[in-house]
C-alpha cells in the first residue's frame, strides 16, 4: 500500500504504534472474529447433535440438492476472486475495473441469494421444514418407504435451515452494503488510490461470509 | 510490510479452489471408502480452500503476526466448545 | 501548571455548534453515551430492585399480602398475595435486568465509554457513530424486555439462565410472548455488546496517544480492554443460542428437544460457554476502576502493576475453560466435570494475586478514606469472602450439595453487588465531577456507604448459612418444608434488612440528582490523581483535547521521593522526562 493511502487510513493524530492497520480494518477484523463465534455455536452446535444423534442421519444428496448447491458455493468463490480483483484494480490506480468488478461481485452475490431462496422453497413445497418432514409431504412418503431416516429429520430441518439461514442472511447484507457503497462511492468516483478503505474492508467481511460456506457446505451437504 | 505492488496470482488460486471443489464432490458421490476416512478427507479439503481464502484473499499471509492471531484466537475456543459437547456422548 | 492550564484553555476553544439533539439525544461523543448509559443502567438497576423486594418479602411472610400488592392485576397477586407464577417471573426478570441492563451496563456501557478515551489520551472512540448505535440497541432490548412484563402470561419464568425445556415450550413454563420477547431482546443487547466492544478494542490498539505504552495504561483501561475481549467472544455465543431458543419457541426447531433427538444439555453448554466468560465481564472492569480508586486513595503506586495485568489476562483466558462448574449436577460427561474442577480452582490463583496486591498497595500508604477509597476497600473486603465461597463451589462433591442453594445465591450476591456493585458506586462519586462538573456531597456519601456495607452483609451473610441446611433457589413458598422451618427466621431477617438497604439507596439517590444541580463546582483535578482525564475541565469538553496529550510516565506515580507534590500527572513533563519516540505513520 502507498504512503499517501496509508496516512490516509491511519488513526487521525500520531498514536502510539497499534498493530499498523487502520482503525476500519481492525475495526471489521475484530467484528469478523466475533462473527466466527457466532457461526461458530451454531455449527458447533449442529455438529454436536450430529454426532450424537439416535439414528442415522439422512445420506447426501437425498434431501438436499448437491448439484445445484455445488454451482453456487462455485459462484460464490468466484464472486470472492471478483471482489479481491475489484481492490486490485483501484489498490492499482484503475477505478473503472474496480467498478466493474465490484458490479460483477454484487451479481454473484445477489444470484447466489436467489439461488438459496429458490432451493428453500423447494425443499418446503416438498416437505422440509426447520421443525422437520411436514405430515402427507413427497418426504414423509420417502421416509415412511424408509428411504430417509426420520428419527434424526427433526435435527436435519432444525440445523439446517437456521445455519444456511443465517448464512443467507449474513450474504444478503453484504450484498446491500456493496451496493450502497457502489452507488454513494464508487460510481462518482470516490474512491481513488488514496482511499479505498470501503473497498478493502467490505471485501474482507465478503471473503468471511465465502469461508464460512466453504465450510457449511462440506459439513452440511456434503458429509 | 505489506507487499506494494506485487498482488498475489488470485485467478491460480480460483483455479485451486475450483479443483478442490471437484475433488470434494467426487468424494462425496463415488469413491467406495470408509465413511470416516471420507469425513477426514473431505475436512481436510474444506479446511485447504477455507486457508487459500483467509491467506490469499484477505491477505493475512502478507500482514503482520498480530493480527494473524487476532484472526485465530476465535477458533480454538469454538473447537473446545465443540469437544466437550461431543464429550457428553462418549462417556 | 501551565501546561494543564493551556490544555484547558485549548479545550475551550473547541467550536461546537451541534444542535440540542446532536448533542444530547443522537450524541456521538463518547462522554454523553457514557452518562446516557449511566441513567439507562441506573434505571434498570431500580427496576431490579424492586423486583428484589417482592421476592423477598414473598419468602420472609409467604402468602401474606403484600403492601402495594393489591396494584398489581389478579393473575399476579391475588388479593395481594403473590402467586407462583408470578413469583417465578420475578426471580427470573430480577437475574435478567441486574446482570444485562444493570450491571454490564454500568461496568462496560458507561464506563468503557467515559474512560477508555479520555485515559488513553484520544479525541474519542474509533467509531463514533458505531458507539451510538450501540447505545440505541442496548435502549430497544431494554425495552422489549420491559414489555415482557406486561404481555399476555407475563414475563418468562424459567429463570434468567432459560433452561430448556422449561423456557422452550409454552406448555410448560406458562409463559408464550414473554419468552420470546426474552429472546428478541436479548438478540439485540447481543449486537449492542459487539458493537460496543469492537469500538472499544480498536481504540485501545490504535488510538492511544504518544507515549501511552501498553505498559503505562491505567489498570482500568487494561480491564475494560480484556473485558471488551471477553464480550466480543462470548456474546456472539449467547446470541447464537437465544436464536435457537427463539426458533425453538416459533418454529418448532428440536435442537433441545429429546424426543427428536435434540439435546438437553447442549443448551446448558452454550448458556455457560457464554456465562462464565460472562461472570468475569460482570467483574474484571470493577477491579480495574478499584486499583485506581485504591491508588488515589492509598497515595502509592499499585504494588505490582505487571503481576495485575498478567492476572487479569489469566482470569480472562481460564475463564473460557471453567464454564462446566454450573453444571456439575446436570448429569454431564463426569469426567469432563472434573476436569472443570481442576481448572475452577486454577483460576482462584489470579484474583487472589488481585487482592493481596490491593492489600500491598494499602499497606503503609498515606491513606485517605475519602467516599471512592472507601468503596474500593470495601470491594476488596466483600470480593474476598465472595471469592472464598467459590472455592467451596469449584469442589465437585461439594457443589453436588449445595448447587441451587441459597449458598450460590450468597456467593453470585457477594461478588455481584460487595464486588461490582461496589466498584460502580465508588467509580460514580469518583468520576462524577468529570461528569458533571460537580462534586458529590462527601459526608452523604459516606453514610450511604456504611449503611449499605452494614445492611447488604446482614441480607447476604446469613445466606451462606441457610444454603447450606439445603434452602433451595427459587422456592416460593419454603415454610412446606419441615427441615426448613428452623432456617425461616433468617428470611425474615434477610428481608427486612434488604428493604432497609433499598431505603439507605435514596440517599445516594438523593445525592446523586441533588449534586448535579447544586454541588460543590468541582476543580479540574479534585482527587489529586494521574489519569490523564483529570487534565481537562470538569465536565469535559467535546472533542477532549485540541492536540493529543504526551504521556511521559505511568498512571501510579504516587509518594514519588523528592517530587514537589504526592502525585505526577501522567502527561505532565518533568526536566528529566524525554519525548516518547513517536509510531512512525503507518504503511511505511
Amino acid at each position: 500500500m502507498s504512503q499517501a493511502t496509508a496516512a490516509a487510513m491511519s488513526p487521525p493524530f500520531p498514536a502510539e504504534r497499534g498493530v499498523d492497520v487502520y482503525n476500519k480494518k481492525l475495526g471489521m477484523w475484530i467484528f469478523l472474529a466475533s462473527e466466527v463465534m457466532f457461526f461458530g455455536a451454531l455449527i458447533g452446535s449442529y455438529v454436536i447433535l450430529r454426532f450424537g444423534a439416535p439414528g442415522d442421519w439422512a445420506r447426501p444428496g437425498v434431501v438436499l440438492n448437491i448439484k445445484i448447491t455445488a454451482f453456487n458455493t462455485f459462484l460464490l468463490i468466484c464472486s470472492s476472486v471478483s471482489m479481491v480483483k475489484a481492490y486490485a484494480a483501484i489498490a492499482d490506480g484503475d477505478p473503472k475495473n474496480m467498478r466493474f468488478w465490484l458490479l460483477m461481485t454484487i451479481l454473484g452475490g445477489a444470484c447466489f441469494v436467489g439461488i438459496q431462496v429458490f432451493e428453500y422453497i423447494h425443499l418446503v413445497e416438498r416437505g422440509f421444514l426447520p421443525s422437520g418432514v411436514r405430515d402427507g409431504s413427497e418426504l414423509a412418503e420417502m421416509v415412511a418407504k424408509g428411504t430417509i431416516p426420520g428419527a434424526t429429520m427433526g435435527l436435519y430441518g432444525s440445523t439446517f435451515f437456521t445455519m444456511t439461514g443465517f448464512h443467507g442472511f449474513h450474504v444478503t447484507c453484504g450484498v446491500l452494503s456493496m451496493l450502497y457503497l457502489y452507488l454513494t462511492k464508487a460510481l462518482p468516483g470516490k474512491f481513488t488510490t488514496q482511499d479505498y478503505a470501503g473497498i478493502e474492508v467490505v471485501g474482507l467481511y465478503w471473503h468471511f461470509v465465502d469461508l464460512v460456506w466453504i465450510i457449511l457446505f462440506t459439513i452440511v451437504y456434503l458429509v | 510490510m505489506e507487499t506494494t505492488h506485487k498482488h498475489p496470482p488470485y485467478l491460480m488460486i480460483w483455479l485451486y479452489l475450483a479443483v478442490l471443489t471437484a475433488l470434494e464432490l467426487g468424494l462425496a458421490f463415488q469413491l467406495p471408502i470408509s465413511r470416516n476416512l471420507k469425513l477426514l478427507l473431505l475436512m481436510i479439503l474444506a479446511i485447504w480452500k477455507a486457508l487459500l481464502v483467509g491467506l490469499y484473499f484477505m491477505h493475512l499471509k502478507f500482514e503482520k503476526w498480530n493480527l494473524r492471531i487476532l484472526a485465530i484466537v476465535p477458533i480454538p475456543l469454538a473447537l473446545i466448545f465443540i469437544a466437550a459437547g461431543m464429550s457428553e456422548h462418549i462417556w | 501548571m501551565s501546561t494543564a492550564a493551556a490544555t484547558a484553555h485549548a479545550g475551550h476553544a473547541h467550536h461546537d455548534d451541534r444542535s440540542f439533539v446532536q448533542k444530547y439525544l443522537f450524541s456521538t461523543d463518547h462522554k454523553i453515551i457514557g452518562i446516557q448509559f449511566l441513567f439507562l443502567s441506573l434505571f434498570f438497576l431500580l427496576i431490579g430492585a424492586i423486583l428484589s423486594l417482592q421476592i423477598r418479602w414473598q419468602l420472609a411472610f409467604p402468602g401474606q399480602p403484600m403492601p402495594g400488592g393489591k396494584l398489581l392485576p389478579e393473575s399476579m397477586a391475588a388479593g395481594g398475595v403473590l402467586l407462583p407464577e408470578y413469583y417465578l417471573q420475578l426471580v427470573t426478570m430480577h437475574g435478567t435486568f441486574m446482570v444485562f441492563f444493570a450491571i454490564m451496563l454500568l461496568l462496560v456501557g458507561v464506563y468503557a465509554n467515559f474512560l477508555i478515551p479520555l485515559k488513553i489520551g484520544a479525541h474519542d472512540m474509533a467509531f463514533p457513530r458505531i458507539n451510538m448505535a450501540s447505545f440505541w440497541s442496548a435502549v430497544v432490548a431494554g425495552l422489549v424486555m420491559l414489555s415482557s412484563l406486561f404481555v399476555t402470561d407475563g414475563s418468562p419464568r424459567a429463570g434468567w439462565t432459560m433452561y430448556v425445556p422449561l423456557s422452550a415450550r409454552h406448555d410448560y413454563s406458562g409463559a408464550s410472548l414473554g419468552q420470546e420477547l426474552w429472546s428478541i431482546s436479548i438478540i439485540f443487547f447481543g449486537l449492542s455488546s459487539v458493537l460496543g466492544s469492537l469500538n472499544y478494542i480498536t481504540t485501545v490498539i490504535n488510538n492511544r496517544a504518544p507515549g501511552m505504552t501498553w505498559f503505562r495504561m491505567p489498570l482500568s483501561v487494561w480491564a475494560l480492554f480484556i473485558t471488551a475481549i471477553l464480550g466480543l467472544l462470548a456474546v456472539p455465543v449467547l446470541a447464537g443460542a437465544a436464536i435457537m431458543l427463539l426458533f425453538e419457541q416459533i418454529l418448532g426447531t428440536h435442537f433441545f428437544d429429546p424426543s427428536a433427538g435434540g439435546q438437553v444439555l447442549l443448551w446448558q453448554h452454550l448458556f455457560w460457554f457464554f456465562g462464565h466468560p460472562e461472570v468475569y465481564i460482570l467483574i474484571l472492569p470493577a477491579m480495574g476502576m478499584v486499583s485506581e480508586l485504591v491508588a488515589n486513595g492509598s497515595r502509592k503506586p499499585i504494588f505490582g502493576y505487571h503481576s495485575m495485568v498478567f492476572a487479569i489476562c489469566g482470569i480472562a483466558f481460564l475463564g473460557w475453560i471453567v464454564w462446566g462448574h454450573h453444571m456439575f449436577v446436570s448429569g454431564m460427561n463426569p469426567t469432563l466435570g472434573s476436569s472443570f474442577m481442576v481448572t475452577t480452582l486454577l483460576i482462584a490463583v489470579p484474583s487472589a494475586i488481585k487482592v493481596f496486591n490491593w492489600m500491598g498497595t494499602m499497606w503503609r500508604g498515606n491513606l485517605r478514606f475519602h467516599t471512592p477509597m472507601l468503596w474500593g476497600i470495601g470491594f476488596v473486603a466483600m470480593f474476598t469472602i465472595g471469592g472464598l465461597s467459590g472455592i467451596f463451589m469449584a469442589a465437585t462433591p461439594v457443589d453436588m450439595y449445595i448447587h441451587d442453594t441459597y449458598f450460590i445465591v450468597a456467593h453470585i450476591h457477594y461478588v455481584l453487588v460487595g464486588g461490582s456493585l461496589f466498584a460502580i458506586f465508588g467509580g460514580i462519586v469518583f468520576w462524577y465531577p468529570k461528569m458533571f462538573g460537580r462534586m458529590m456531597n462527601e459526608t452523604a456519601g459516606k453514610v450511604h456507604f456504611w449503611l449499605t456495607l452494614i445492611l447488604y452483609n446482614c441480607v447476604f451473610f446469613p445466606m451462606h448459612i441457610i444454603g447450606m441446611a439445603g434452602h433451595m433457589r427459587r422456592i416460593y413458598d419454603p415454610t412446606i418444608y419441615d427441615f426448613l422451618k428452623p432456617v425461616q427466621h433468617w428470611n425474615v431477617f434477610i428481608s427486612i434488612s434488604a428493604f432497609l438497604l433499598f431505603g439507605t439507596q435514596i440517599i445516594f439517590f438523593l445525592n446523586f440528582w441533588l449534586s448535579m444541580f447544586w454541588g460543590k463546582k468541582a476543580a479540574l483535578n479534585p482527587w489529586e490523581d494521574n489519569g490523564l482525564e483529570w487534565s481537562l475541565p470538569s465536565p469535559a469538553p467535546h472533542g477532549n483535547w485540541d492536540t493529543p496529550p504526551t504521556v511521559y510516565r505511568g498512571p501510579y506515580e504516587f509518594s514519588v521521593p523528592g517530587a514537589s507534590e504526592d502525585y505526577i500527572p501522567q502527561n505532565k513533563k518533568l526536566p528529566t522526562d524525554r519525548e516518547p519516540a513517536l509510531a512512525p505513520a503507518h504503511g511505511d
